[in-house]
């Protein structure tokens, strides 16, 4: 399960961690803020001061952050940990599929991966999905007329 | 002060498209509401791209965003009184006297009575928003861009002194929003900006695709997280209807808890979670004289739910006359109205009519829509809270990869909405709130154009941003909305910490 109540030592190590890589951000948009090349400006500020003065303000609020770090939920552990991960994962693969295989295809995968992560049986979990891609293809290609790719199985 | 714009927009919303359009956003908005997985900001996220893309004008679609919206406020009371689960964050209080009321076997009068005290709040709220968005978009005419930037930094300043208990984290949500903003083509230089020589970054980052990649996936993963908590329906509903007593005995509460909704709702920052806990507690301080609240008291009941109606109405008038949103509701929404090219402000009302009018008329409509919807239906309402994660979150993951392919027809944008739900759920993680990132997102272009605008006409003196009395009173005002919140929380500290010593 999450813990949902990590100790204090976790929740300062989580915090930190994120305000340092906040600070890292900070950082990294001020200096490319300040590199941004412009022909002309037609007001005294020009391109770069704004985001300049964001990654001061950021870089301020994440010391201030660092030192004072509050709460923070804490990750998954264990097993659900790994199916946590698996739904971008899952939507990555998914996405990789949507042009070439169509969007029928890529929905029944991603649509079937989330129901098994979800702990749903196979069998359900297949007639969701085949349920799934057959509903919001109707919807939108047929109800909505939203353009869908139907993929190279099926000529496009 | 003139209230054309009113019967215009009603004129448009009482034409058959937007009422059927206004009925299913009640509908959709009722389910959202009463998924305790989903709150009203992820349904109007997975619903603005596919209205787009349906090719709905922008005032159906407004109507269609602020049913879903009015909608998931009153779906809300209903898994808080089923299951002691909040639906959405306003329905927080809902449970307090609902659950209990369910467990004493009065769960449908306790359904019925929140409906009728949802509808009051809704109305009343409704009415105050008809009344003051022409008189706040009458003052705020005058309004140049010094003034508009100072107002955007009192919005900030209001947001981090009383969004959540960890302002710091709300400042730090709001600076990346604006950061965000800053990527694409700078419209005044033609500079590219944070592009990294990706084409499709060119105008920048799309609002679909922040808001689907925040609310929508890592929403999916948070459901993960939480599920199987062992949660039960209360499946007895017993009478379905409100005793008339119990009306009358709720009557008090439900007016005072409007009325704070309202003027919570107007507040840039603060949300229907605050009012209903602060007409909960008001109306305890009050009414409570036999201890009664907490063990199923009607009007622990009614205040909470009025307020969080009138709060989500009270929201809409710094949205559609200064074009600040009150929460993170309709900040999505004030970026939905941008998707149309309509630049929210004091002049929407003149120059956009059909859009404020047809919204609060639309309102009104869907208001009683949603009475009728939630009396004699809400038996299948409930029956929502029975619909498995399993089935529920591909369908939600469905519409947000649809809802991105469908604006932008681009699979880059859809690997961008994934990379963004992902630092999304490590943010939340770490203990971010994603409302604030979205605040500052639709507010970045507009402040940073307001601030070059300001100093391009003042030859580059800053002066220019404390020239005008307006521009003082709004720092005046964001110094102290800034600043009280943490000093009226030391003093008491330092009180509760002399009573102890004292007591010692």
């Amino acid at each position: 399960m999450s813990d949902r109540h990590p100790s204090a030592k976790t929740t300062q190590l989580i915090s930190r961690g994120a305000a340092l890589c906040l600070l890292g951000l900070a950082i990294a948009y001020g200096i490319g803020g300040s590199v941004i090349e412009y022909a002309f400006a037609s007001d005294p500020l020009g391109p770069r001061v704004f985001p300049v003065a964001l990654a001061v303000i950021l870089g301020l609020l994440t010391t201030w952050y660092f030192f004072s770090p509050g709460t923070a939920e804490g990750f998954p552990t264990g097993r659900l940990l790994w199916r946590v991960l698996g739904i971008p994962v899952l939507l990555v693969v998914s996405v990789l599929l949507f042009e070439p295989a169509g969007f029928a295809i890529s929905i029944f995968v991603l649509t079937l991966g989330t129901a098994l992560i979800f702990e749903a049986p196979l069998k359900k979990a297949l007639l969701g999905a085949i349920g799934h891609a057959a509903l919001w293809w109707f919807i939108f290609s047929f109800v909505l007329e939203v353009y869908l790719p139907t993929g190279a199985l099926f000529g496009h | 002060m003139s209230f054309d714009y009113l019967w215009h927009g009603f004129a448009v919303a009482l034409t058959w498209q937007n009422l059927l359009i206004g009925f299913i956003g009640c509908f959709i908005g009722t389910m959202v509401g009463a998924l305790p997985a989903i709150g009203p900001i992820n349904g109007i996220a997975l619903l603005m791209p596919i209205a787009y893309t349906m090719g709905l004008p922008a005032e159906s679609t407004m109507i269609l965003l602020a049913a879903v919206y009015c909608g998931a406020e009153y779906g809300g009371r209903i898994s808080s009184i089923l299951l002691n689960v909040p639906g959405d964050a306003g329905a927080v209080m809902t449970a307090m006297d609902g659950y209990p009321m369910a467990k004493q076997g009065r769960a449908g009068e306790a359904l019925a009575l929140s409906g009728i005290s949802s509808f009051i709040g809704g109305i009343l709220g409704t009415l105050g928003l008809a009344l003051f968005a022409p008189m706040l978009s009458g003052l705020a005419i005058g309004f140049g861009p010094a003034e508009y930037f100072v107002l955007m930094i009192f919005a900030f300043a209001t947001l981090g002194s009383m969004v959540g208990s960890q302002p710091v984290k709300t400042l730090i949500g709001c600076v990346l929003g604006l950061m965000l903003a800053t990527v694409g083509l700078d419209a005044t230089s033609g500079a590219y900006r944070f592009t990294f020589n990706e084409p499709e970054l060119g105008d920048g980052i799309e609002f679909v695709v922040l808001v689907i990649g925040l609310f929508s996936v890592s929403e999916a993963m948070i459901i993960l997280e939480h599920q199987g908590k062992g949660v039960t329906v209360i499946r007895e509903l017993g009478r379905m209807t409100a005793r008339w007593a119990d009306v009358v005995k709720t009557t008090g509460a439900t007016l005072r808890g409007s009325l704070i909704g309202f003027v919570v709702g107007v507040l840039p920052g603060t949300g229907a979670s605050v009012s209903s806990a602060v007409s909960y507690t008001t109306e305890k301080r009050i009414s409570d004289t036999e201890g009664t609240f907490g063990k199923g008291d009607v009007r622990g009941l009614a205040a909470p739910e009025a307020a969080n109606n009138a709060t989500a109405c009270g929201a809409f008038v710094p949205m559609l006359t200064l074009g600040v949103p009150g929460s993170g509701t309709t900040a999505v929404m004030l970026g939905a109205l941008m998707l149309y090219n309509i630049q929210p402000g004091p002049m929407l009302l003149t120059e956009r009519p059909e859009v404020v009018g047809g919204l609060i008329a639309s309102l009104f409509v869907g208001n009683f829509i949603l009475l009728a919807l939630n009396l004699p239906l809400v038996n299948i309402f409930a029956r929502v809270l029975t619909v498995p994660n399993w089935l529920l979150v591909p369908g939600i993951l469905v519409l947000s990869v649809i809802g991105v392919y469908s604006t932008h027809a681009s699979v880059f944008s859809i690997f961008l909405m994934l990379g963004i739900g992902f630092v999304g759920w490590l943010m939340r993680k770490a203990g971010f709130d994603m409302a604030p990132i979205i605040l500052g997102f639709v507010l970045g272009r507009v402040m940073e154009v307001n601030l070059r605008n300001a100093l391009a006409i003042s030859g580059g003196e800053l002066s220019i941003l404390f020239s005008s009395t307006i521009c003082n009173v709004l720092w005046v005002m964001a110094a102290a909305v800034a600043i009280l919140p943490f000093y009226l929380s030391r003093r008491s500290k330092r009180r509760i910490a002399a009573a102890l010593a004292t007591a010692e």
